[in-house]
């Protein structure tokens, strides 16, 4: 009897297509004698379908054609219904297309990596892959993992933030601020958007306006960090559970700008839509690094990891400062591009194994959540009025 | 006249057929509750507690029999049969019927056959007056009505259970890799159910037959309905009534390893003796494969002395025995729950923590972290595992109320020791009044009286107040309290558990502590 895994992709967020390629390398990396995958692609309009012509990329070229070959479903908000309907049933027949045994949402960014889809899993109480909604939202918010790290002593850079309307009527306050706390250059961001869309720099207040303004365009809490200029990008990915995690090997990719451009990140091989996801990124692997920063950065991946509370596969993004050496966490990618397979493959695990340790994952955390207590089956209601009730509890 | 007489006729036949499919409803509530046997059922009806509804639908049957054909007695009937509905649909039950297939099946044919009855004679004699004499006979009849229908159901029945018992034989057979573990025992297997579930989830992903689901059927329902891919170990708690039970499922299942808690004197009235208790209860372990792992408790007798040959690790436990392979020590009880260790020849020692009371319980631990030992659990994750281990509800279970009470709920199926261990718990609290509130033992056969004698004496060791309910044990239970110098003033005997509740209300304060102690299913009341 095979593990049916539901793999959920695409979805509305600006790394729609990235997301398609990460789902279906992990698809491909299923090992099938094991697992049987039934494939769901959320469209940018947040539509889900289901079909085997899902399977091949160059379907994707033509979505209309793609989608009138696949089956529009949905699942049931219900606590313990794992089934995956089809939205236009049969007169006769059920209109249940399969039942899922586990799920593995290979969403990157918005309504996907954030604990938005995470928690419709919660609430059907289904085994899934990855982060819950809680660690997912604080990975994906870069001001509140900020500040869960700064609190955790992890170290980060400094930053200010704030939201698009303190920045309107508070605008000369926020200036002040960022000049005397952080200096420039400096580099904005968007709070909760993944894949660098919104960030720029600024390099005098001129700058820094405009950047906040382009920021503002994608999101209402915006967060100003002091630029690292002389700086190396290195990524570490991270295994496990809050319990028992493991770090992987260290890359270092190449960028072409000030920051790692989407386009460096998802277009660099070959460009255009023949790409091959965060896999084709130019990058050293592993990175050039002495040993001691190396284990470093492997252990703050890990902290990281264990602070957040995370699950899964997870890639930690890190900036040294070339100055002075030092270390900072950048950022959680709690669903990272290609389920950062090529960072285990160079630590000696190979994909279809990766793969196996994540549904082994997300039947653990299922166990450890079904052995907590949620509800009494005693209805509070039905207890006589007044003390007596209460005190006899349950017993009638 | 005639327009009264017919309207008179209609509402006859209407409420008496009513009333009918009400009596038969509780007909099969009992019958459910007696497992859908007709012996047990036909037993069950002999000890008579039904009697009294028997009696009043047999006087209205003899009344329709004779005075049928007076206007004032159609009334009369009428009324009664409207009467007895009411008090029906109002009566609140413990255990409630459950309209399974099966249930509704059985329902179907008992109304199918007092329907061909009915409309038959009807159709034969024209005459509605002797119609209405057949419904009141088959209401008095009621029960033997339904024990036809079941047998009537009885092939069909068979045949689908075939088919489901087929079924998850096939789902079974493509998770090859599955390991199964089950559990019987006299007293105890769900307990150590629980408990190995909880251990073994450290490691695995474990799935157990829930609830009380123990027989054949039980074991089938959670293989369809339960049963995913991901599971790696599936625990079986495996009950008996009779002989054969047990290797039934088994010969489903086919078991790896066995753990076998006790073998007591529990439902004697269908095994007769000890001996066959122990026989059935070693089916499982009988079953047992060459590199199979058989786990037996040497503290009951009728374990121990049992040889076990066709499985090479057999591996005997202990609350005490020192010769025993793994035993309980260092037993060290506080207000926060036990502290013990496992101990034995060549295996490495295990100091542990749990909230849970009772040398039973521990037992049933020791039992749960053996099978764990060999499933490569690492020792660690059984400590943390034992330390979160929560009371089933109803086995021992001690909760406070926000009222300053204690409760000690051991409601579920209480046997000899069982009632011996709750009762030693009781007696070691200090804060307040030591109170029991009990129906007795059952199912204990011709020793019933002797047991419960021994009981009521027990009792009087242990509680400072005792309020006995119901009348099935209440005088076995009251001769061994009265042979002790046990204060009269503080017994209470109460009709119903809803007159013990309200009796109990009024004499709680604030610490006292009340063990409840079997909770009688309907059948007893």
């Amino acid at each position: 009897m095979n593990i049916k895994v539901g793999v959920f992709f695409g979805g509305r967020s600006v790394e729609h297509e990235i997301s398609v390629i990460s789902a279906l390398q992990a698809i491909n990396a299923f090992d099938k004698v094991k697992y049987t995958i039934v494939p769901i692609y959320i469209t940018k309009k947040g539509v889900w379908y289901s079909g085997d012509a899902l399977l091949d990329v160059e379907n994707y070229r033509d979505t209309d054609q793609l989608l009138n070959q696949c089956k529009e479903v949905y699942m049931a908000p219900n606590y313990g219904d794992y089934n995956l309907y089809k939205k236009k049933s049969c007169l006769f027949g059920s209109n249940v297309l399969t039942s899922l045994d586990v799920v593995l949402p290979v969403l990157h960014g918005t309504n996907g990596e954030d604990g938005t889809f995470q928690g419709l899993m919660e609430l059907i109480g289904i085994p899934y892959v990855g982060c819950n909604p809680v660690s997912s939202a604080n990975g994906m918010d870069k001001i509140y993992m900020k500040m869960i790290l700064k609190e955790s002593n992890v170290p980060v850079i400094d930053y200010v933030w704030f939201t698009n309307r303190d920045w309107f009527t508070k605008k000369e306050a926020f200036i002040q601020r960022v000049e005397t706390e952080l200096g420039y250059p400096i580099i904005v961001k968007p709070a909760n958007l993944g894949s660098s869309v919104g960030i720029s720099t600024g390099h005098d207040r001129e700058g820094f306006i405009k950047a906040v303004e382009l920021a503002e365009r994608f999101a209402d809490r915006i967060l100003v960090e002091k630029m690292v200029v002389n700086l190396k990008e290195i990524n570490c990915s991270v295994l496990g559970d809050y319990a028992e995690n493991q770090a992987s090997v260290c890359e270092e990719p190449v960028r072409s700008g000030d920051i790692l451009s989407y386009e460096d990140k998802y277009m660099s091989s070959g460009g255009g839509k023949s790409s091959n996801g965060m896999q084709s990124t130019k990058r050293r692997l592993p990175a050039d690094l002495p040993q001691e920063v190396t284990e470093k950065i492997q252990f703050l991946a890990s902290e990281t990891f264990r602070v957040l509370s995370s699950n899964g596969v997870a890639r930690i993004d890190f900036i040294i400062d070339e100055s002075d050496n030092m270390v900072y966490v950048n950022e959680i990618n709690t669903i990272p591009g290609s389920l950062s397979f090529y960072l285990w493959e160079a630590s000696g695990i190979a994909f279809d194994k990766l793969m196996d340790k994540l549904i082994k994952l997300a039947l653990k955390r299922d166990r450890e959540v079904r052995l907590k207590t949620f509800s009494y089956d005693q209805n509070i209601f039905s207890l006589k009025g007044g003390s007596k009730g209460g005190k006899l509890g349950s017993k009638r | 006249m005639d327009s009264l007489n017919l309207a008179l006729n209609i509402l006859c036949v209407f409420s008496t057929f009513l009333y009918l499919l009400v009596t038969l409803r509780y007909d099969l509530q009992m019958i459910q509750q007696n497992s859908y046997r007709n012996k047990r059922y036909l037993k069950w009806l002999k000890l008579g507690v039904s009697t009294r509804r028997l009696s009043i639908n047999f006087v209205l049957f003899f009344i329709a029999r004779f005075f049928i054909h007076l206007i004032a007695v159609k009334a009369v009937i009428s009324g009664v049969s409207i009467i007895g509905i009411i008090v029906e649909l109002r009566k609140k039950y413990k255990k409630k019927l459950v309209f399974t297939p099966r249930a509704i099946r059985l329902y179907a044919t008992s109304i199918l056959i007092s329907l061909l009855l009915f409309t038959g004679v009807f159709v034969a004699t024209k005459d509605i007056n002797f119609s209405l004499i057949i419904i009141l006979a088959i209401n008095a009849l009621s029960p033997l009505v339904l024990m036809v229908a079941n047998i009537i159901n009885s092939p069909m029945e068979r045949a689908i259970n075939r088919w489901y018992y087929n079924d998850a034989k096939r789902i079974l057979n493509q998770n090859r890799d599955i390991i199964i573990i089950g559990i019987t025992g006299s007293y105890g297997k769900t307990s150590t159910k629980h408990y190995l579930h909880r251990i073994l989830s450290e490691k695995y992903n474990v799935l157990m037959t829930p609830g009380s689901y123990n027989t054949t059927l039980g074991v089938i329902r959670t293989i369809r309905e339960n049963l995913k891919p991901y599971h790696e170990v599936f625990i079986v708690e495996m009950g008996a009534k009779q002989p054969g039970d047990i290797k039934e499922i088994c010969d489903l299942v086919h078991p790896t390893i066995g753990i076998l808690t006790s073998v007591g004197e529990q439902h004697l009235e269908s095994f007769k003796t000890v001996s066959n208790v122990q026989r059935t209860k070693f089916e499982l372990i009988d079953s047992l494969p060459k590199d199979g792992l058989a786990v037996l408790n040497l503290d009951f007798e009728y374990v121990a002395s049992r040889v076990v040959e066709n499985t090479s690790n057999v591996k005997y436990y202990s609350a005490s025995d020192k010769s025993a392979d793994y035993y309980l020590d260092n037993i060290n009880y506080s207000n926060m729950g036990s502290n013990f260790s496992i101990e034995g020849e060549g295996v490495v020692s295990e100091s542990l923590f749990t909230q849970i009371v009772g040398s039973h319980n521990l037992s049933n631990i020791l039992a749960g972290s053996i099978v764990a030992r060999e499933l490569e659990v690492p020792v660690n994750s059984i400590q943390y595992a034992v330390s979160h281990i929560e009371q089933v509800e109803h086995r021992l279970n001690i909760r406070k109320t926000s009222g300053g009470i204690t409760i000690i709920d051991d409601a579920f199926n209480s046997n000899p020791s069982g009632a011996k261990m709750a009762l030693d718990v009781l007696g070691r609290f200090e804060t307040g009044k030591r109170i029991i509130v009990t129906p007795g033992l059952i199912e204990l056969g011709d020793k019933q009286v002797e047991y419960n004698t021994n009981f009521g004496a027990q009792i009087a060791t242990s509680a400072d107040y005792v309020i006995v309910v119901g009348s099935y044990n209440r005088d076995a239970i009251m001769q061994g309290l009265l042979s002790t110098p046990f204060d009269k003033t503080k017994i209470y005997q109460a009709t119903s558990f809803t007159d013990a509740i309200s009796h109990l209300g009024g004499v709680l304060k604030s610490g006292d502590i009340v063990l409840y102690e079997n909770d009688l299913p309907d059948t007893f009341k």
